[in-house]
């Protein structure tokens, strides 16, 4: 039983990262129709600031968890603005691609800097842990879970609230009909590359101390943030943070009760079942009428 | 007359790049061994851009597991050669095999949703099948390699790097020739048409979903056939060199080239795979220069180097004087009595029986009864809103019915997805027009021919690489099509360039091409100019008088269709307002105070 609920905890723990994982891709998918390649490569950046910034100029961690997110959120509006909008006007295809190539670039350009070292950031609490029962649970679990889940949903309501969201909703439902209430289009999908890199950075700042720091995060982080994100319907905010918490459990009980490999394995399979059988995700934002 | 231009085709876009492919390889030869080796890693790359061009470039999906593919080439003839004693031709055929199904196996839950969630199937599948070489020692050698033996032909044992280039020159030849067959014949016409209106070509009997999941599957046997002509070549396998990153270096080739010709993967693969050979600049530095290369070349080229090199043939190539494309305006008119003769009551051709479709609470088609006589003219007018397009669409089969039987001469249409109408006979325009823009005029009344099953398409595309007669046959039937809407003089021009009257016409030209019974034209002349609006008239007439076509039309301008129809139904609200010769319709006091607002019965147009 304290098996169950420490791999309980284990599983809401890299879940709650998956969540603002996926948020960011379906915000950024939802407001500018780009499904977003390089969204691994914003998070590892969000850690690699947040070395920056902690080790290398010896900042208080509240100024890095305030910071670090920002700069990877202004990173990517910039990336937008600078490059996606202009390859946009030549075809959709073609920004959906480049994403993968800037990906690759920022991946290549970390390893240039810093090599594939394996960078380490201290804990965010030190103390000693709770006992619960037989149950540990320590300070950083605690606060990742509390801390990332709160944070996604900030970055939900945030995408709901109107003065901020509602350009990106109303991009969302109808780009023209935006357009012609005088959203700018490449103001709103500034914005909304923004809200998603902070959330990336979010999520590479909370992973940081978990899983170390190299180039390696991109590529590790791609996977599970795409499979929460269809896990939830793809479009659906809400459904975003629920497939980011069911797949977080899902790979930690397979990992304890099958192996690494039947881990990724067992994502595949979900990820097909979910796309054969509900491809409008688990948990869709709302039902569609059939017609 | 001697028509050249079919095999102009297929000596630019079929033998130009099999000769390149060969020659280079024969080059290599007078070279040194280093030469010979980067040349064959070349020549294997430009069989994977080619096959790329195909999934990224024309069906427009983001393969992001090319180098699991080619893994499962490499792993699967190797294990098959070195444990089984399989003969090494062998072996690559079956890798072959091998890998068009794994390809089917990952496109088949994706390619339903299309588009970007099988991108991301495939990205989550290379990851899978690398972590799986790395899992499973026993037979892949895990993350220590698996050691090739050398390829074995015909008890001649290839070891030296000119033997190796020789072999796989002949290997890359023969997948390039078939893969720019499938390109640019009736296969790769149809998946462009795809990208360009999918419910356009739904309707021409092209089949979307499977269309995807073959060109998934041949690209995937093309990258596995590819990683089994490279086993040997590299002599010990390793999980990593086929990780994520060669995926995305093999997604470039054919956005660097050029995605939407087969020179484009070609060169792309050639050049992109020569490149870090050639920089020899630190190994750190290669993947950083790589990808900012590939995004300045989307950024500045976004057609790729085949695009920028046709953009300079045509400033330097002298400006031809442009020809002024005269429109298809002056069509000899028939008048408009003289066919009402020709009417011959008693054949019905398409039979509507209580038929209602609802969207949520809304009944858009309410327990609707019509019959459509043969050999008619059978107009359908209404208020925006009372169920034409509905209508239209349920008969064409994108809307199921709720209840209700549609018949096509005698034949119940229930259960018939829409591709399958045109088999019954029955075709038909889009209010909004739905060509296949980037395609030329012939190509889409070629299209319009309806042969669009898959093997049926294949085969095709392979005739028309020998100029076989049967593609001649089809391409005279489309010609004869486009010649009776009067376009033949355009049938070479992309169809996206045309006037929206011209394409109207050619909406036409596709739908007759395949001698259909029944044409469901919907608002034929909306928006087209007064004088073309006349020739459309004259044409439609001509059409339905010639050939013997039924046509249904909805049409909202009422002069148009006083002239053009035999019978004329008015609805309102789902259901049928009146029915009858044009001028009582058009006249019924009902239809006067629903459609056109008057309070009384006063006429007056």
């Amino acid at each position: 039983m304290e098996e169950v609920l420490q791999l309980l905890l284990g599983g809401l723990k890299i879940g709650a990262i998956y969540s603002l994982a996926a948020l960011g891709i379906v915000v950024i998918h939802k407001a500018t129709k780009t499904v977003n390649f390089a969204h691994g490569a914003l998070i590892m950046l969000g850690a690699y600031f947040g070395f920056f910034l902690l080790r290398l100029l010896g900042l208080p961690y509240a100024l890095v968890y305030l910071l670090a997110p920002l700069a990877v959120g202004s990173l990517a509006a910039g990336t937008e603005w600078l490059l996606l909008r202009r390859l946009r006007r030549a075809d959709a295809f073609a920004v959906v691609i480049s994403t993968i190539f800037i990906a690759l670039a920022v991946t290549e350009l970390i390893r240039v800097v810093y090599r594939s070292d394996l960078l380490s950031m201290p804990r965010v609490w030190s103390g000693p842990p709770w006992l619960v029962g037989d149950l540990i649970l320590t300070r950083e679990t605690l606060w990742i879970i509390a801390g990332a889940f709160c944070l996604a949903v900030a970055g939900a309501s945030l995408f709901a609230a109107a003065r901020f969201g509602r350009p990106m909703r109303a991009m969302a439902s109808s780009l023209r009909g935006a357009q012609l209430c005088g959203y700018s289009v490449d103001g709103v999908y500034a914005q909304a590359w923004f809200l998603g890199g902070t959330l990336a950075g979010l999520a590479g700042l909370f992973l940081a101390p978990v899983m170390g720091i190299t180039p390696e995060l991109a590529d590790i982080m791609i996977v599970p943030a795409f499979v929460a994100a269809i896990l939830g319907g793809f479009d659906s905010i809400k459904g975003a943070v629920l497939g980011g918490l069911a797949l977080g459990l899902i790979e930690t009980f397979a990992a304890a009760y099958l192996s690494s490999a039947g881990k990724n394995a067992l994502t595949f399979l979900i990820l097909l079942c979910v796309l054969l059988w509900r491809p409008r995700g688990l948990f869709p934002e709302y039902r569609l009428r059939d017609v | 007359m001697f028509d050249h231009r079919p095999l102009r085709i297929a000596w630019r876009d079929i033998a130009g790049p099999c000769g390149l492919t060969l020659a280079i390889a024969l080059l290599a030869l007078a070279c040194g061994t280093y030469v010979q080796y980067v040349v064959s890693l070349c020549l294997i790359a430009a069989i994977i851009g080619v096959a790329l061009v195909l999934i990224v470039g024309f069906a427009r999906v983001i393969m992001l597991t090319g180098g699991a593919m080619m893994a499962v080439g490499a792993y699967a003839s190797t294990v098959l050669v070195a444990r089984f004693d399989v003969p090494y031709l062998i072996s690559v055929l079956a890798a072959t095999v091998l890998g068009g199904v794994t390809g089917a196996v990952v496109a088949v839950p994706a390619s339903r949703f299309r588009g970007h969630y099988l991108a991301m199937a495939t990205l989550v599948f290379q990851f899978v099948i690398i972590i799986g070489l790395r899992e499973w020692p026993g037979v892949t050698g895990g993350a220590a390699g698996l050691n090739v033996p050398n390829a074995r032909l015909f008890g001649y044992v290839l070891a030296s790097d000119w033997q190796y280039v020789v072999f796989i020159g002949i290997g890359a030849t023969v997948a390039v020739a078939i893969l720019a067959a499938i390109l640019c014949g009736q296969y790769g016409k149809a998946l462009r048409a795809i990208s360009a209106t999918e419910i356009g070509a739904e309707s021409f009997g092209i089949d979307v979903a499977r269309y995807h999941l073959v060109a998934f599957a041949v690209s995937s046997a093309a990258i596995a056939f590819a990683g089994g002509l490279l086993a040997p070549r590299v002599r010990i396998l390793d999980p990593e060199s086929f990780g994520f990153a060669s995926s995305v270096f093999m997604l470039a080739y054919p956005v660097v080239g050029g995605m939407h010709s087969v020179w484009g993967g070609l060169l792309g693969g050639m050049i992109l795979r020569a490149l870090p050979e050639a920089l020899r600049v630190g190994q750190e530095l290669q993947g950083l220069i790589y990808a900012i290369l590939v995004v300045a070349v989307m950024t500045f080229f976004p057609h790729g180097l085949i695009g920028a090199m046709d953009r300079l043939a045509r400033q330097a190539r002298p400006v031809r004087k442009k020809f002024a494309a005269p429109s298809a305006i002056a069509i000899p008119a028939t008048p408009a009595g003289a066919r009402s003769e020709q009417l011959h009551d008693g054949a019905t051709a398409l039979e509507m029986s209580d038929v209602s479709v609802s969207f949520g609470a809304l009944r858009a088609v309410d327990r609707l009864s019509l019959r459509v006589r043969a050999g008619t003219i059978h107009g359908v007018i209404g208020p925006n809103g009372a169920g034409k397009t509905t209508l239209f669409n349920a008969i064409s089969g994108f809307i199921a019915v709720d209840c209700g039987t549609i018949r096509l001469f005698e034949r119940s249409l229930s259960g018939e997805p829409p591709r399958r109408r045109i088999h019954h006979g029955m075709t038909r325009t889009f209010q909004n027009v739905a060509l296949f823009g980037p395609l030329t005029c012939i190509d889409n009344a070629m299209l319009g021919l309806g042969r669009n099953a898959i093997g049926e398409s294949l085969a095709a595309s392979l005739a028309q690489a020998v100029a076989a007669p049967g593609y001649r046959a089809r391409r005279e039937a489309a010609l004869e099509a486009l010649a009776a809407v009067g376009l033949d003089h355009l049938a070479d021009r992309h169809a996206q360039l045309l006037s929206l009257g011209d394409q109207r016409r050619l909406e036409l030209a596709r739908a007759i091409a395949s001698r259909p019974r029944l044409i469901l034209l919907d608002e034929p002349v909306s928006g087209v100019s007064r004088e073309e609006e006349a020739g459309i008239l004259s044409l439609l007439r001509r059409l339905s008088g010639e050939r013997s076509i039924t046509m249904l039309v909805i049409e909202h301008n009422i002069q148009f269709v006083r002239r053009l129809c035999d019978r004329v139904s008015a609805m309102s609200m789902g259901r049928l307002l009146a029915q009858g010769d044009p001028e009582t319709v058009i006249n019924d006091p009902q239809v006067r105070s629903i459609y056109f607002g008057e309070q009384n019965g006063a006429a007056s147009d």
